[in-house]
């Protein structure tokens, strides 16, 4: 298993639509690239830590943050990926299953825009 | 750690897989099995739309994420999760390896225990059967097929055994439940048709159960919500192999087979018990029953392993099946919905031949594979 990293451009901004996860490739991994709303990028691994499935593949959202009985607070809009699978809610700021104790984490990489360029470093 | 790109694949190459619990889903409903009914028959569903209707759940039982259905699991050509055999095939088949597919169709069986009226669905099942007969288990033989009984007319369904159950790519009898308990002699005529055609009986939820009078429903009442009606599903299953085994089923028909698919199975051991405990004490009430409930149970019934239990600490789940005994378990994905098990994830804490027992043995003695 190669330690060395190196830096990958995956495409332009505009290839990649807000509040989406958009699957790349690179070196035969699968990479999502969500742009978020408030401006930010992330890569995440396409592959839920829960079961292995293609977790890019399902949607951006928020959710409903955890509250009193009968009552709905929705919060956190366009910060969750929740898998196309079992429906788990990953927060897109670190990786983790949101509102409960898990060790599964997504695998993230560092990400950064260069001269309206998506460059990923894997 | 590095992580397999490809996660869904079986890691154990060797492992031969019968997958119990596959959807197919007829794209057009209704529409598409016209060409397979009488002329009356698809003029009388025309006239009440009986071809556009949706056939919706009830708002507060609809999935929370919008889809029973993968989203990722749609054809490329388009359509709904499940609805193009050959995408199916490379998408479930191919990709992990799997031997046989049990196909096993929930319109079909939601219009046969609910959503029809009798008549009607003796018609629509023998359509929708004809229909998967002749559109998807040419595409590939590793398709096999658990056809449906319309289940509201026990003699009509035994006639449909009879009719259609030696096609060698069918493996069981679909039976979709009603709220009678299966012991009940209602449901004899179809075991003996499908003792006779030496196809096992396979039970699970068709859709409106919990939801409408007609199917089984949860104990207690109706639930009120999606995750609560989903968690209390198995309880029909509960009831059944109870009602299955003290009303003599299994000495009336010695060599009926029952498989309950997505039911759950983690609740089997204290039943036994229960049932086990229950007999020795009362044995007299039901002289029939000549042996304890365990034997009956271990010879006549299996049971699906989708959707697995995840206890926290997953040596926790091992130790369970190992005291249930590996003969028990049939391996299924529940593919393309949300919540299905793919094998090279699955029970991968169980020793070797165990898992292989799991995963082919036990569902090869079960169904009439040929």
């Amino acid at each position: 298993m190669s330690k060395e990293k190196k830096q990958v451009t995956v495409g332009r901004i505009a290839d990649f639509p807000v509040g989406k996860c958009t699957v790349v490739e690179i070196d035969g991994r699968e990479i999502g690239i969500a742009r978020l709303k408030n401006g930010e990028y992330r890569a995440v691994r396409n592959h839920c830590p829960h079961k292995g499935a293609p977790v890019c593949k399902g949607f951006i959202s928020g959710t409903m943050v955890p509250g009193a009985v009968g009552e709905l607070v929705y919060g956190r809009d366009g910060e969750i990926l929740v898998c196309p699978w079992h429906g788990y809610e990953f927060d897109l700021a670190t990786g983790a299953v949101i509102y409960q104790e898990s060790s599964e984490k997504l695998l993230m990489y560092p990400v950064e825009i260069r001269n309206g360029e998506v460059v990923v470093t894997v | 750690m590095d992580i397999p790109e490809k996660p869904q694949t079986s890691r154990d190459a060797a492992l031969k897989v019968i997958d119990c619990d596959v959807h197919p889903y007829v794209k057009d409903g209704i529409k598409s099995v016209f060409p397979y009914m009488p002329e009356a028959w698809k003029q009388r569903f025309i006239r009440k739309n009986a071809h556009v209707s949706s056939h919706a759940r009830p708002l507060k039982y609809e999935h929370p994420n919008g889809n029973v259905n993968r989203v990722d699991a749609r054809p490329p050509c388009g359509g709904i999760s499940g609805s193009d055999p050959h995408y199916l095939v490379k998408d479930l088949l191919d990709q992990n390896k799997i031997q046989h597919a049990v196909l096993n169709c929930l319109q079909t069986g939601s219009l046969c225990s609910t959503l029809s009226g009798t008549d009607e669905s003796v018609v629509l099942c023998s359509a929708f059967n004809d229909f998967l007969v002749d559109q998807w288990l040419t595409v590939d033989n590793r398709l096999k097929f658990a056809m449906s009984v319309p289940s509201q007319d026990p003699q009509a369904s035994a006639a449909e055994i009879r009719r259609l159950g030696k096609h060698p790519q069918i493996v069981a009898v679909s039976l979709p439940l009603l709220n009678i308990l299966m012991g009940n002699r209602y449901w004899w005529p179809i075991y003996a048709a499908a003792q006779e055609m030496d196809l096992p009986i396979l039970v699970h939820v068709t859709g409106p159960d919990s939801i409408f009078y007609g199917p089984p429903i949860s104990a207690g009442g109706i639930p009120d919500s999606y995750v609560e009606r989903y968690v209390t599903l198995c309880q029909a299953g509960e009831s059944s192999v109870n009602s299955l085994v003290f009303s003599g089923v299994f000495e009336k028909f010695p060599r009926l087979k029952v498989i309950f698919v997505e039911y759950g199975f983690l609740w089997l051991l204290p039943l036994l018990w229960r049932m086990d405990r229950t007999w020795r004490q009362l044995r007299h009430e039901v002289p029939w029953v000549k042996k304890s409930p365990v034997e009956y149970v271990h010879k006549h019934i299996r049971f699906s392993t989708q959707p697995i239990d995840e206890p926290r600490e997953p040596k926790d789940l091992d130790k369970l099946i190992e005291l249930m005994g590996y003969d028990q378990l049939c391996f299924s994905t529940d593919y393309p919905h949300w919540d299905n098990d793919m094998p090279g994830q699955s029970l991968r804490g169980l020793p070797k031949a165990e898992r292989e027992k799991i995963f082919w043995d036990n569902a090869y003695s079960t169904f009439r594979m040929r």
